[in-house]
């Protein structure tokens, strides 16, 4: 395959996405405390700036992201992914964000085109 | 090179017009060489559209396939009943425990992928997240969105409950060319 773009302007780079994701969380939620009738606009709110901000980066991904968000009250909770790709030029990155009153667990993850 | 053959090469040739193409001209006349010098007259026996090679991980440079589609799309119910087998099998009897949870969603992200993978679904990326929690009275929200080809990319989820925990599954089917 000729391979007209190289190296790190088309890489999936982690640093770089986690600080889009930490940003996106802090925006959207920053200091506020859980609220039920807000927790669906904050889902929102965090996927959707999360994407501009990928997509601004203008790389040729296409991209997943998810946005859990859970009430602290003891309940556990468990994530696990797998997925079946191309390791050399796919990757993902997954940040895990908490306050006083909710956790907030966001995972990106990069498929090249 | 007998008349005949050439005859039928530009015949072929002539139907395929501009589909042939450069790089498929190459691979054949490596293959042809020594036998005859006209390369180009046995190009178009392999790959018309529509008849390709399948292989998504190629390991020698394969011919253009010349298509821009899936042949086949990504079985989003037969997805969603794996998922809802996998999940009930492995998590029915469950009790919400730390540890055994940890184990649980790495084994069952892990079988579902196998599981899709069997399908043999060609050009396809899989990606499965699974999240399992604990039920008490809490609130959570999953959510997420995507920046694909909404044609051809898709995804399928399930959400299994019992007495003491929850789990939630995603399955995302991303076509790569």
């Amino acid at each position: 395959m000729d391979e007209f773009q190289t190296g790190e302007e088309t890489a999936f780079v982690v640093d770089e996405v986690s600080t889009i994701i930490k940003e996106s969380v802090e925006a959207a939620i920053g200091g506020n405390t859980y609220q039920h009738s807000r927790v669906n606009q904050w889902t929102t709110n965090v996927v959707e700036m999360c994407l501009s901000q990928l997509s601004k980066l203008g790389k040729p991904f296409k991209y997943i992201v998810t946005c859990i968000i859970m009430q602290k009250n003891g309940a556990g909770l468990q994530t696990a992914s797998s997925c079946f790709w191309d390791n050399s030029t796919d990757g993902s990155c997954t940040v895990r964000w908490e306050n006083k009153s909710m956790y907030c667990i966001v995972s990106v993850f990069g498929l090249a085109i | 090179m007998s008349d005949l053959a050439k005859e039928k090469a530009a015949r072929l040739l002539k139907k395929r017009g501009s589909l042939s193409s450069l790089g498929s001209h190459d691979f054949k006349a490596k293959e042809t060489v020594g036998k005859t010098k006209d390369s180009i007259s046995t190009v178009s026996y392999i790959d018309e559209p529509g008849h390709h090679d399948d292989n998504p991980r190629p390991a020698v440079q394969t011919e253009n396939t010349y298509q821009l589609s899936p042949i086949r799309r990504f079985p989003v119910t037969t997805v969603n009943d794996i998922l809802k087998d996998v999940l009930a099998s492995y998590l029915q009897e469950e009790k919400y425990e730390a540890e055994l949870c940890r184990q649980m969603t790495k084994t069952i992200s892990e079988v579902v992928k196998a599981r899709v993978k069997e399908l043999m679904i060609p050009r396809y990326k899989i990606l499965v997240l699974i999240s399992i929690g604990q039920l008490s009275n809490q609130n959570m929200r999953v959510g997420s969105r995507c920046l694909w080809d909404a044609a051809n990319d898709t995804f399928s989820t399930h959400t299994f409950k019992n007495r003491s925990l929850f789990a939630v599954a995603n399955v995302y089917g991303v076509y790569s060319e």
